[in-house]
């Protein structure tokens, strides 16, 4: 089956929930492995508050736009908004996760998650807009 | 995002039950450091009832384990559920904070 759910939203940290139950309606009907409901929530709460924060925080004028594409073998997720380009693949530096408690620096763990969880990640700007289109694979669910 | 505070063989067990994100994790931040007293000297979370937790959770996990080494108090996490420990494990953060199986385990590990 084939299950395609889209989603236009002010952004306002308060719409995250809104993809959320989007994430849960979806992850139920197409039946994604154990995990991966977690993981593509978790995606989304990096990725959305970072559009949120370092975009147009809290600016009514603003939306963006969230696609959620679910087939038998892969979930493809495209992510629009209107902020500044800002390209994950390679504006967001490597994570320290070797140090000890003391020397790690605190934060940067996000996109580096996102990076880590899904399969593929393709970055663009197009029409002044920021488009990511992430690819998680349910066989790595 | 609840938190329930317990005490056994002196360590400190604090039970959070919900989702932390990014919504709500100051306020796990402010939970956690009232629960905690100066003199505290072992300090176990037990993530059994958590449901979710995101980078800007892990950001108050680092910053507790930081405050707890400054003060040489024993830290630990148990319970955590498969995409839970997942996170933990990607972040690296379970080479710098012990992480056990079960509350009985890490109390065992950390109490006396």
């Amino acid at each position: 089956m084939r299950r395609k759910l889209s989603l236009r939203l002010p952004t306002r940290l308060d719409q995250l929930e809104r993809i959320y139950e989007a994430v849960d309606e979806l992850g139920e009907s197409e039946e994604w492995p154990p995990g991966m409901v977690y993981q593509v929530k978790l995606v989304l709460e990096e990725l959305g508050v970072n559009i949120v924060t370092h975009g147009h925080a809290n600016d009514p004028e603003h939306e963006f736009e969230v696609v959620l594409d679910s087939d038998s073998e892969t979930l493809t997720i495209e992510l629009r908004d209107e902020g500044p380009a800002f390209n994950p693949l390679t504006d967001s530096p490597e994570p320290d996760i070797e140090s000890g408690v003391e020397d790690r620096p605190v934060g940067g763990l996000g996109i580096y998650l996102v990076r880590t969880m899904m399969d593929e990640l393709s970055y663009r700007r197009e029409n002044d807009k920021n488009v990511l289109t992430i690819v998680k694979r349910k066989e790595n669910g | 995002m609840e938190i329930s505070v317990d005490r056994a063989n002196e360590v400190l067990i604090a039970k959070v039950e919900g989702r932390i994100d990014g919504a709500n994790a100051r306020e796990f931040e402010d939970a956690l450091n009232g629960a905690i007293a100066e003199d505290d000297s072992k300090v176990l979370l037990d993530f059994g009832a958590l449901s979710y937790i995101s980078s800007a959770g892990l950001r108050v996990i680092l910053l507790i384990a930081r405050l707890l080494q400054k003060r040489n108090a024993a830290f630990a996490l148990c319970s955590l559920s498969d995409p839970i420990r997942e996170v933990f494990e990607i972040s690296g953060f379970d080479k710098i904070i012990s992480i056990h199986d079960t509350q009985a385990e890490a109390v065992d590990k950390i109490g006396q």
